[in-house]
């Protein structure tokens, strides 16, 4: 399937929030109510179309135990995207936020978009944190903010596709440098060493007037940005033939 | 520098040499002490040049300080090169193959190599260590970096593998070695990355996660797919190592799109010249690959959907172009024909395709044909045709359409004599002399009869033509009549083979089949071979032919339908206890399971086997067994009594399948009345839906109608209001109605003086009767003398009589003109009112004022033509006046495209020479660079006079849009 965007994105938060139903319900359009703890790491892909265009979804949904955390960490770098979610019937979940917070904002490149998440808002009987709250956590750290339940799929479409549509901005705006590798943002500081910036893959990529990818971020095949060397090159021969 | 000397000039010293330990720690004592960067550098490189003789004492005695500089000294790269060159030396064992070594044997070096590599993580910091020091950009650095870490890899897998998991940014930053502009750091880092993939489905994971398939796939194709040297072969190596068993990965790998990726890497040509030992081990490797996706033991939806888009971009049709092509490596060939096998097993879609692909011979044939050819040609290479046998069943699997297909190429009906068919080939495999081309030929022809109950009835049609003369014998006839006489023919290979082989094919056509069972029994020699077999006691060899035949025998129980007298289950099963024994048969029958091969076989559905020997069970047969077994022993260790309860309980059950039977036909009955009545149900539904639509699209013209209604009602109200306005209007006028009454006063007046006159009149009338009278008397009484008297009352009478006429005709002209004036009030009341009042006076006033008025009218009209002719011939002005200004409209219109269009000439111009501003300016830069002088003013002059003529040109447009 032909895409014009494909952003990878990450689900992060505390173990049994349901990331794990949040993209079975986004991808296969079901719930499974049993809890199946999620190894290591689990892929899941769908296409959505913003703005008319069509962007492809890369998913990948994390272990939310402690045992996986060193793993799961090596994802942040490279997604556009994370879900961080937590249980609005289990207070401990919210508490978390600000370490998983931490975690993201200290691994991934500084312009992935984070959306809050407060999942299982169908048990409302249940629950222990006030939509008001974490509306407030989100204000505060800059987040977008939901209520979804993976189990009557409410909100769960939007939760993806806002995201995708915030970065989808970011890009229109010209915050996300698409073709260019930002410095790897893990420098320590005791330590001196030339970062790797120019990556001879991106020069070549472009060159073939392929697709490039980075910072989670790939455009489509057929989709050439303004002022790569390709469309330059090609004015330049339109006027040489002119003359 | 008594040491110095000891080092550096210990060779010219004539002292006696110090032995390498000595030295080696002095050198370790320099470069953990010295407090010069340049003594300690000195140290490192001359420990790097012993590491590879004195490896073990450098080892032993350097690994700690050569760790320590690593941390220390990490802004001078040179010394770090030499400590982790050094490292590499000691813990790498093939440095060590590679330096002479006579008196260590290889196992002592690996111990040694092993050793350091343990000492090495002890601390786990030190992985970590290495790891920064990756991110070092100096080649000497890196290079020796990147070799080490694959080296402790190799021998430390695992606990390398959790080091770098848990390490933040660990795999993300080798995974960066693959986009290093030196190639032999990127080559070292698929060789680090191969190792550091090796069975962790978390690391697998993670790399794929860093772009690793794009990478690798953009590697593969600048390096020219198959074309490419061992870099290609590297890439195919990761890639397997990421895919292999990795269903999240493989997942990634077909979400991205990657599959359409892998088809260029087929695309290999005809041509003959290039198939280097290289092209051969990468185009192994990528065949491979797409087995990774399509293999049988991944789940079955992730097998189909790669099988699908494999078919979608078009990787299978370019597969099976090398499957038809000429000039392929037997071995490339092979491993095709494995891969087209899997591509296709179990997907209708690809078999439908695969069916169709025909050989480029001519004339064309089916690629199925082709391939089974080389299948019983003896002459092909042995792996070959297990490729090919394989490629079939997987055709054929869960493929009924195929099975038909195959087994209808034999039937009487279908066969066509004139060209060669699968079931031909089959036929001629089955009963040729060479054993291997019978086992595959029976193996492939059981595959068209798997789980295919119709086949197995068509294939017992099957007539063969054995010699002239001779009558026709069936399939299944002539299958047994080998079995048994086996013996008798001279084959090429194992006569077990042929027979294990036949063997199968009668167990799985007899299985699940008692037509077929039936017609087996029907030969009486059939039961005395098998229990013939069975019962003897042969060698060890033989002892799978003899489970063969009691799972043969055991199905011909099993599957019996008691049709034949002599051969029921009963009598069967006496023969089995008196002839062979209970005991003795369920034994023989284990013997098939407990076979080797039997193991080996069950594991894949690819036949695989290391010699043709070894060739004896088939994939899907052993399945097969393993279900027969267990009611086979069942059914035999069954007493007759327990049968016969059975069967009274199946007679029951028989029963009661007819009643059930009965009432199922009673409820098919039913169903179909039920059918019925839901379609008139539905068509009353219809209808009923169809007559609600028509009364309310009534109703609502009623309800329009209504509304109309109302609304005329209203309309109605107004206009009557309007009507009372109207004869208000009426009665403003009211000096006609005025007029009129006064004209009917004086009508009635004049009517008036009528009745008077009329009154004289007859008040005459009666005088001249009277007088009358008086004239008839006189004349009676003077009849001669009043003669002239008489003649004078007559002159009065006369004059009276005119007077008279005179009179009423006046009379009768003022009643007309009375009557004329009724007519003209009524018929102009509203009109002539002035008028009329005048009229009544006298009649001739009357008439002249409407004269008057007449020609007052046709003055009027006179003056009205001679105006509407002066209107006319202004409006013929007019009309002139207007299409002018429409053709200078026109006019208009067409001088504005004219500037339009030359604007945009203009625009285009300066686009160009914007162009050739970049184009003059690059080449500026180029000449400068190139150190020529470049003379700028002339340039310019030139780029502004061009400008110039532009804006001429322009106002050249403009100008005639103007005009």
């Amino acid at each position: 399937m032909a895409y014009a965007y494909l952003f990878k994105y990450i689900i992060i938060g505390d173990t049994g929030v349901g990331k794990s139903c949040l993209l079975l319900q986004f991808t296969d359009k079901r719930f499974q109510p049993v809890h199946d703890l999620t190894i290591g790491v689990e892929f899941g892909a769908r296409m959505i179309t913003i703005d008319g265009k069509q962007i492809k979804l890369q998913i990948w949904d994390t272990a939310g135990q402690e045992s996986f955390r060193s793993i799961t960490r090596s994802y942040y770098r490279g997604a556009a995207g994370a879900l961080l979610v937590y249980d609005i019937t289990r207070r401990d979940t919210f508490n978390h936020l600000t370490t998983w917070l931490e975690d993201a904002r200290q691994h991934s490149n500084s312009n992935m978009v984070i959306m809050l998440i407060a999942n299982k808002s169908d048990l409302e009987s249940r629950r222990e944190v006030k939509k008001e709250e974490g509306e407030a956590f989100a204000r505060e750290h800059g987040l977008v903010f939901m209520e979804t339940s993976a189990k009557t799929a409410s909100n769960v479409e939007e939760a993806f596709i806002n995201t995708a549509k915030e970065i989808y901005e970011k890009i229109q705006e010209g915050v996300f440098d698409i073709n260019n590798e930002t410095p790897i943002p893990w420098i320590p500081s005791e330590l001196q060493w030339r970062p790797v910036t120019a990556r001879s893959s991106d020069l070549r990529q472009l060159q073939t007037g392929d697709s490039c990818e980075a910072n989670g971020i790939k455009i489509g095949p057929q989709h050439s940005t303004p002022g790569s060397p390709g469309s330059h090159l090609g004015g330049q021969q339109a006027g040489g033939g002119c003359c | 520098m008594n040491f110095l000397r000891g080092v550096m000039g210990g060779q010219q010293s004539a002292g006696p040499q110090p032995s390498g330990a000595e030295t080696i720690q002095k050198l370790c004592d320099r470069a953990a002490t010295s407090t010069l960067i340049d003594d300690r550098r000195d140290a490192v490189r001359a420990l790097k040049s012993l590491s590879k003789k004195y490896r073990y004492e450098v080892g032993s005695q350097a690994l700690e300080i050569l760790l320590n500089v690593l941390q220390t000294d990490r802004s001078d790269s040179e010394i770090i090169g030499f400590a982790l060159d050094t490292l590499y030396n000691i813990v790498s064992n093939e440095a060590e193959e590679a330096a002479e070594c006579e008196d260590e044997n290889p196992q002592v070096s690996d111990d040694l190599g092993v050793h350091f590599s343990e000492l090495f993580l002890k601390q786990q910091e030190n992985i970590t260590l290495l790891l920064s020091v990756l991110e070092e950009f100096d080649f000497h650095v890196r290079w020796p970096g990147v070799k080490l870490l694959t080296t402790l890899l190799k021998q430390q897998g695992p606990q390398v593998q959790q080091i770098v998991l848990v390490s933040p940014m660990g795999v993300s930053r080798l995974m960066d070695l693959l986009d290093d502009s030196r190639e032999v750091i990127r080559n070292d880092g698929l060789l680090l990355l191969q190792q550091l993939t090796k069975s962790n489905a978390a690391i697998q994971k993670i790399v794929a996660f860093e772009n690793a398939f794009e990478r690798l796939l953009d590697i593969n194709a600048e390096e020219g797919n198959s074309d490419g040297g061992i870099v290609v072969e590297d890439c195919l190596l990761l890639l397997q190592n990421l895919l292999k068993y990795n269903n999240s990965n493989q997942n990634f790998f077909k979400e991205g799109s990657y599959i359409k990726r892998m088809k260029p890497w087929f695309e290999v040509g005809d041509d003959n010249s290039g198939w280097s030992a290289q092209k051969v081990t990468n185009l192994h490797l990528m065949l491979q690959l797409v087995r990774v996706l399509v293999s049988p033991v991944n789940p079955p939806g992730a097998t189909s959907s790669c099988q699908k888009s494999m078919f979608q971009c078009g990787l299978l049709q370019q597969l099976c172009i090398i499957l038809m092509a000429t000039g392929v490596p037997a071995d490339i060939l092979t491993e095709t024909i494995n891969t087209v096998s899997e591509v296709i097993r179990g997907s209708q879609v690809n078999q439908d395709y695969f069916a169709s692909v025909n050989a480029p011979s001519n004339p064309p044939r089916p690629a199925i044909v082709v391939l089974l050819m080389s299948m019983v040609n003896e002459r092909q290479p042995f792996v070959l045709r297990c490729a090919v046998l394989y490629c079939f069943q997987c055709f054929l699997y869960k493929n009924q359409k195929g099975q038909g297909e195959i087994v209808s190429t034999l039937l009487p009906s279908t066969i066509d004599a004139t060209s060669l068919s699968a079931g031909q080939l089959l036929c001629g495999g089955l009963f040729s002399t060479d054993s291997l081309s019978n086992w595959c030929a029976a193996v492939a022809l059981a595959h068209a009869l798997l789980d295919n109950f119709t086949q197995k009835e068509q294939l017992l049609r099957v007539q063969l033509a054995t010699s002239i003369g001779n009558p026709p014998v069936s399939l299944l006839q002539q299958c047994t009549n080998i079995l048994s006489q086996g013996d008798k023919i001279n084959r090429r290979g194992s006569k077990v083979q042929t027979r294990v082989g036949l063997l199968m094919l009668l167990c799985t056509w007899l299985t699940n089949c008692p037509i077929a069972v039936t017609h087996f029994l029907h030969n009486a020699a059939n039961v005395p071979f098998l229990t013939a077999q069975i019962s003897e006691n042969l060698g060890e060899e033989e002892q799978l032919v003899q489970g063969l035949c009691a799972l043969l025998l055991g199905i011909c129980i099993y599957y019996n339908d008691n049709s034949l007298e002599n051969a029921t289950k009963e009598k069967l099963k006496q023969l089995i206890e008196k002839r062979i024994g209970k005991e003795n048969f369920i034994e023989k029958l284990g013997f098939i399971t407990k076979h080797e091969y039997y193991s080996k076989a069950a594991q894949k559905p690819q036949p695989i086997f290391s010699s043709p020997d070894h060739m004896m069970f088939d994939h899907e047969f052993t399945k097969l067994v393993k279900e027969l077994e267990v009611v086979i022993t069942k059914a035999i260790y069954k007493s007759s009594e327990e049968d016969k309860k059975e069967e009274e309980v199946k007679k029951s059950l028989e029963q009661h399948d007819n009643i059930i039977s009965r009432y199922k036909s009673v409820i098919r009955e039913q169903d179909l009345q039920l059918e019925e009545l839901k379609q008139t149900v539905t068509t009353f539904q219809t209808k009923n839906e169809q007559n609600q639509t028509i009364i309310s699209q009534q109703q609502a013209q009623i309800q329009q109608h209504k509304d109309q209604y109302n609304l005329l009602k209203v309309q109605l109200g107004k206009d009557s209001q309007h009507h009372n306005v109207h004869t208000s209007n009426a009665q403003m006028n009211g000096i006609q109605s005025e007029e009129v009454l006064r004209l009917r006063e004086e009508i009635e007046e004049l009517q008036k003086q009528q009745e008077s006159l009329r009154g004289e009149l007859s008040d005459k009338d009666s005088l001249i009767e009277s007088l009358k009278q008086t004239q008839l008397d006189s004349q009676t009484v003077q009849v001669t003398g009043v003669s002239e008297p008489n003649a004078e009352y007559k002159k009065e009478l006369e004059a009276l009589r005119s007077q008279l006429h005179v009179q009423s005709a006046e009379i009768n002209r003022l009643q007309a003109e009375r009557t004329e004036l009724l007519q003209k009030i009524e018929g102009k009341a509203s009109d002539s009112g002035s008028s009329g009042l005048s009229t009544l006076s006298t009649n001739t006033e009357w008439e002249e004022k409407i004269a008057t008025l007449l020609q007052e009218i046709a003055s009027l009209k006179g003056e009205l033509k001679a105006a509407s002719e002066e209107g006319s011939s202004l409006r013929q002005q007019l009309d002139t006046a207007q299409s002018t200004a429409a053709i200078l409209q026109d006019e208009k219109l067409q001088l504005h495209q004219d500037i339009s269009e030359s604007k945009k000439e203009q625009d285009d111009l300066l686009v160009l020479l914007a162009d050739q501003d970049q184009k003059i300016f690059g080449l500026k830069k180029k000449l400068k660079e190139l150190g020529q002088l470049v003379e700028e003013e002339e340039d310019d002059d030139d780029l502004e006079s061009g400008d110039d003529e532009d804006e001429d040109e322009e106002d050249e447009g403009g100008r005639e849009g103007e005009n």
